[in-house]
């Protein structure tokens, strides 16, 4: 049984890969060129996108909320952790099994933060306003693994029902509100590089953006 | 179980197949990307005004996003329900039109400060393809763009009433300047200069044509208006009507080599700037022939190269910089304004946030011709009006004669008592 887990969460994995190369390749639609005479470096801008532009400092909507920015943050980080697991098992499962255990306390922590997350978008009327079905499932789908894997006490048994999960959960990831974890690097390389060719990015250092 | 999207009429088939080209564009990433964590809200100025859920950057932006997934995203084609995904007809594209441009005003500031980093103005505008493809841009907007189309500019001022203007603006300026050889020249061939201006500046603000009239003279340059195609703004970017915008900028570099100018300067205007000098070659699908910069610019160079002289003393009074959406956030125009008001002016005080995180004054997006919204726009201009508050400054210089219009009606309903000008007059002001 753990044979058809294993090979079932490889299956996800290769899912996601194409299923997210493909989209992204779709979404890209043979890129355009911009025609416009550039006024900085689009390298610069997604660099800048990708690392400082996303600090408190300069991020206003992580400044006024650094709780839940810390708070993403750990749940994005055990969610991570949990399936570097996972796809290690599927290798060798004795190396994903010691990693599953080391995760143990970090997947506990942010099943917390997930079940907070799901409560907060149940109670809060803005949030519950603007959610569908799909965003929902798709912090249900985390807490389940999350759950999973904070009560993983090893064995075949174990092993084969995180993996038969993961496989799951693998193949609803980009076909729902989960793609976000690859279209959040594309957005921020598309954004980037427009305001990089444009000089907005980086900001100019003698007052980044002001303060 | 498969949902099949009914067959959409002709009108709501090509908004579909615009929202195809649209999405195409700036690549779909944008639409596939929001969490709906709701944490944008704070960073619009619309939502800080009037913080109803249906402000929130993240709700304006998914009602568009969920036409797009019914044609777009494989549980929106199959399952619709799971997604909210909804299918576009003429009662939806209605529903579409106060979210995109009632409530937003495109100026792009939760795009910078969104917890994942998705365009959510870019997304807003392809809402606006949709919705001008299918005719449903609000009639005050749409009016503009046809006063655009059919008289070359947004207020249908006609040729006769340019010229009177320039010639009673050059007696003026003579007269102020001591020196009879000050021109403001139109249609003058082989020019080095196509200054285009905002047609606001012909009917309301002509002491900012005067002023840069007066510096052009001062510094010696060689430039020319032009009395066919002299707007320098383009309403088809705010309405979302890719056509006449690409119309509006094919005419004016006709204009331009007819003219044989070597170099187009752009007047103080943030939406502008932006249409012209970066989508434009995009809506043309070429480069342009002729460089093309803002006229902030061109001061900075007057004064780097000492070309004009100034004495900040002429201008005692504290002035604070109102930073344009579309010319500092969208144009990556930011500093040449600070260095040359920095030697204009004795007293400037930043406005806190400012450059590409300042807020928008709440006219852009083409609200101040949407007078359904009026109420709405001046009351988002509330942020806009603490900010000025807060610097003490008697003057607002701004780079942008829409804002300027905004900037002048929230002065008078905040009651700040303070003067609203173009970085232009402040130069001019202080020529020696």
């Amino acid at each position: 049984m753990l044979g058809i887990a294993r090979t079932l969460a490889a299956l996800g994995c290769l899912w996601v890969i194409g299923a997210s190369v493909t989209q992204l390749a779709g979404a890209w639609g043979g890129g355009r060129k911009d025609h416009s005479q550039p006024q900085g470096a689009p390298r610069r801008g997604v660099l800048y996108n990708l690392t400082a532009a996303m600090l408190p400092t300069h991020k206003e909507t992580v400044r006024h909320h650094l709780i839940e920015f810390a708070a993403g943050m750990m749940l994005h980080a055990g969610v991570l952790m949990v399936l570097l697991g996972a796809v290690l098992a599927v290798i060798d499962p004795d190396v994903g099994t010691a990693v599953l255990h080391i995760s143990r306390p970090i997947a506990g922590l942010s099943l917390l933060i997930g079940v907070i997350l799901l409560a907060r978008r149940i109670f809060s009327w803005t949030l519950r306003s603007m959610s569908s079905i799909d965003d929902y499932l798709a912090i249900l789908a985390v807490i389940g693994l999350l759950l999973l894997a904070t009560g993983f006490g090893g064995g075949d048994g174990n092993l084969t029902g995180l993996l038969l999960y993961t496989a799951l959960l693998l193949a609803y990831l980009p076909l729902g509100k989960l793609r976000h974890a690859v279209f959040f690097f594309a957005v921020r390389i598309d954004l980037g590089r427009r305001l990089g060719h444009r000089g907005t990015y980086p900001p100019p250092t003698e007052s980044p953006h002001g303060r | 179980m498969a949902d099949e999207a009914p067959r959409p009429d002709d009108t709501v088939r090509r908004a579909i197949e615009k929202l195809d080209r649209a999405i195409r564009g700036l690549g779909s990433y944008h639409m596939n990307a929001c969490v709906k964590c709701g944490l944008c809200g704070e960073t619009c100025h619309v939502y800080l005004a009037e913080p109803d859920p249906a402000n929130l950057p993240g709700a304006k932006a998914t009602e568009v996003m969920n036409i797009y997934r019914r044609y777009h995203t494989f549980l929106g084609k199959h399952l619709p329900k799971l997604v909210d995904a909804r299918d576009a007809t003429p009662e939806t594209l209605d529903a579409l039109v106060e979210p995109v441009y009632g409530r937003c005003t495109a100026c792009g500031r939760c795009s910078l400060h969104c917890s994942v980093g998705l365009d959510v103005s870019a997304v807003i505008r392809a809402g606006r393809n949709m919705l001008a493809e299918s005719k449903r841009v609000p009639e005050g907007l749409q009016r503009t763009v046809d006063n655009q189309i059919e008289t070359g500019n947004q207020m249908a001022i006609t040729r006769e009433e340019l010229i009177s203007t320039t010639e009673w603006l050059t007696e003026d300026l003579q007269t102020e300047m001591q020196d009879d050889s000050v021109r403001i020249p139109v249609d003058k061939k082989g020019r080095r200069v196509l200054y285009l201006i905002n047609p606001r500046e012909v009917k309301f603000f002509p002491l900012s044509l005067m002023a840069a009239a007066g510096v052009f003279h001062a510094a010696g340059e060689s430039w020319t208006l032009s009395s066919k195609f002299y707007d320098v703004t383009n309403y088809g970017y705010y309405s979302g009507d890719d056509d006449s915008a690409t119309e509006l900028t094919r005419r004016v570099m006709e204009e331009a080599r007819e003219l044989e100018v070597q170099e187009i300067i752009l007047s103080e205007c943030g939406h502008g700037f932006r249409s012209f000098r970066w989508e434009g070659p995009n809506w043309i699908d070429r480069a342009y022939p002729i460089p093309m910069r803002s006229v902030l610019q061109l001061l900075e160079e007057y004064l780097e190269q000492g070309r004009i002289t100034v004495d900040p003393s002429k201008n005692t009074d504290r002035v604070t910089l109102h930073d344009p959406c579309n010319l500092v956030r969208w144009g990556g125009v930011s500093e040449p304004q600070r260095r040359v008001l920095r030697q204009v002016v004795c007293d400037f005080q930043e406005m806190t946030p400012n450059r590409a995180d300042n807020f928008c004054c709440g006219g852009g997006g083409g609200m101040l011709s949407m007078s359904e919204y009026g109420e709405r726009r001046v009351a988002s201009g509330r942020v806009k009006a603490d900010q000025i508050e807060k610097t003490g400054a008697r003057i607002v210089a701004t780079p942008c004669h829409n804002c300027a219009d905004q900037l002048i009606e929230i002065s008078k309903r905040y009651k700040l008592g303070v003067d609203i000008q173009a970085v232009v007059e402040l130069v001019y002001s202080a020529l020696v």
